[in-house]
């Protein structure tokens, strides 16, 4: 390492009046894009026995009982054999206080920094549902790093989906309410802990070429690509769009699947790996 | 909006998808408040500017002191040369871009700590991400505040497309706490006069280019730029923020300009 005094002009090191650390990057621009493609290394996944599930705020916990005491029984039941990080969604109030602070001219990082308090009050709900298990919500200024201590602790642990971006969320392309909410955020944390899988619990069995609820005759889509995704332009999806974005980008987390969360039975297979509802997959690598 | 249309817009985004970009273009019918319009947000680079220590960085305080009588400041940091030491061990030992975000945000907390304890004598306080609601409180009462440049996306940092490096950074962080607040101007402070064809500390035919809008800068397609790409991806959906300038930090005046609006390094615009 190099003291606090200007390095010595050697042929390696000229004198550019920074004070310089040794490392790989030094002196290197994080901006060129050749530099990148050196950073290109094996990732070490932190928590691969781990699963995550998002449940959904307006698709599940919305509905109350009928829909989401049967999914806490599935997921009681799955608990023996998984290790499970379960996010929530914000759901209907996470819209009403979008509408009310779009209303107010709010711009999208605020609209972001409140829709999280609606997930984590979500994050509660099954939380006090699986208390006897010894599955709480985790508050998210500790869930990050303290993750693989709570799992090991207990049999899961519940976290609102919302990453923690507040008032630094990106503005979207068009309108104004933040891009990255729940399925978004809980794939960016199974990603980072390179968890074996990513499940998407909503109310319909996975990804139609139109909304099913609006148009019975759209055609299930089983299995596809992000290539393929943003080739079809669908006018809805049943997860967050910028989704198809981090999944092309995804080092350890190539693949997600949506399944019908009031066909609870299919929760377990859906964790073991199976293809119980549309798995949305990263390209094949050229 | 009366009860009526609040409701009906209500409605809309419960009954819609909001992954339905059209419905939600048009259900954003009101303009974006400016939450702070007086504040200039000042972004001071690691690598750039704190890294050379005292020679340049204590003209650069004693120019933000002189402006603040008549400019509120909120002071973003850069994490710099130990960033890249933190960056470099932790891509040898497998680490994920989002622990390699939580590495660059100690840096950048290091040098927002080191701003903070030189502005401390003028009452200019540092603020974390969970103290941002008293922001708006330190700016009245002292017109500056020190805040740590890398948003706080820690493990949930997206991962780049090229490499492992952490994406969004320090200037992005800084960039979109202008855009959110609705500041009136985001200023880049560097050890350059902004942007060149090519880096200048390497290639001496780099041609300085002092202004440039996005899509020309797209276009150029220069394999190093002044700034985080991830800045101008979010410049060109941005409600408030659509121009940013790159200033030459080491020359004196050259900040005290670009607050009062001149054009003194590169202005690149959505």
């Amino acid at each position: 390492m190099s003291s606090f005094a200007p390095p010595s002009p050697t042929a390696e090191t000229p004198v550019d009046g920074r004070h310089h650390v040794e490392s790989m990057l030094m002196r290197e621009s994080l901006l060129d894009k050749r530099v990148m493609s050196a950073t290109e290394t094996p990732v070490v996944p932190m928590l691969p026995f781990c699963r995550v599930l998002k449940v959904g705020g307006r698709s599940i916990v919305d509905r109350g009982k009928s829909a989401t005491y049967p999914l806490v029984d599935a997921i009681v039941a799955a608990l023996a054999n998984f290790k499970l990080v379960i996010a929530t969604g914000g759901g209907i109030r996470s819209r009403h206080v979008t509408s009310i602070g779009m209303d107010l001219g709010l711009p999208t990082g605020v609209l972001a920094q409140l829709r999280i308090i609606d997930a984590l009050g979500n994050a509660h709900l099954p939380g006090t549902l699986l208390a006897q298990h010894g599955v709480v919500a985790i508050p998210p200024e500790i869930l990050g790093h303290m993750l693989p201590f709570f799992i090991k602790a207990a049999p899961a642990v519940i976290c609102n989906g919302d990453p923690p971006f507040s008032i630094w969320e990106h503005p979207p392309r068009v309108g104004r309410i933040p891009p990255h909410r729940t399925d978004a955020g809980s794939f960016l944390l199974a990603e980072c802990y390179g968890c074996a899988n990513h499940t998407l619990i909503k109310d319909v069995d996975g990804l139609y070429e139109a909304d099913p609820k609006t148009d019975p005759k759209a055609a299930f889509i089983k299995d596809i690509t992000v290539t393929e995704l943003k080739a079809r332009k669908l006018p809805t999806l049943p997860f967050d769009r910028v989704l198809a974005d981090l999944l092309a980008c995804a080092r350890q987390v190539k693949q997600f699947q949506i399944i019908n969360g009031l066909k609870p039975h299919l929760l377990v297979p859906a964790l073991r790996g199976e293809h119980v509802g549309t798995i949305v997959r990263k390209d094949a690598a050229d | 909006m009366d009860n009526e249309a609040l409701n009906r817009m209500t409605m809309a985004l419960m009954g819609a998808s909001p992954t339905d970009e059209a419905q939600m273009g048009l259900l954003d019918t009101q303009p974006v408040i400016q939450i702070l319009p007086d504040a200039n947000v000042i972004k001071i680079g690691g690598q750039s500017f704190i890294d050379r220590g005292r020679a340049a960085v204590f003209p650069l305080i004693e120019e933000i002191v002189e402006n603040l009588p008549r400019h509120k400041m909120i002071i973003g940091t850069g994490a710099g040369t130990r960033a890249r030491h933190a960056y470099s061990v932790g891509l040898d030992l497998g680490m994920p871009t989002g622990v390699l975000s939580v590495l660059g945000f100690f840096v950048s907390i290091q040098n927002a700590k080191i701003i903070h304890y030189l502005l401390a004598k003028h009452g200019i306080p540092s603020v974390e991400p969970a103290q941002f609601a008293q922001l708006p409180l330190y700016l009245a009462e002292r017109q500056a505040v020190v805040s740590v440049g890398m948003p706080p996306y820690a493990y949930w940092q997206p991962n780049p497309e090229i490499g492992r490096i952490p994406p969004h950074r320090t200037d992005a962080g800084c960039y979109l706490i202008s855009e959110v607040l609705g500041t009136r101007s985001m200023i880049y402070v560097k050890d350059e006069e902004g942007l060149y064809t090519a880096d200048p500390k390497k290639d001496r035919n780099a041609k300085f280019i002092p202004k440039i809008t996005v899509d020309e800068l797209e276009r150029l397609d220069l394999a190093d730029v002044v700034l985080e790409h991830t800045v101008f991806q979010l410049m060109r959906n941005a409600k408030n923020r659509r121009s940013i300038q790159v200033i030459n930090g080491l020359k004196r005046g050259n900040l005290t300009r670009a607050l009062d609006g001149e054009h003194v390094g590169t202005i690149i615009t959505a």
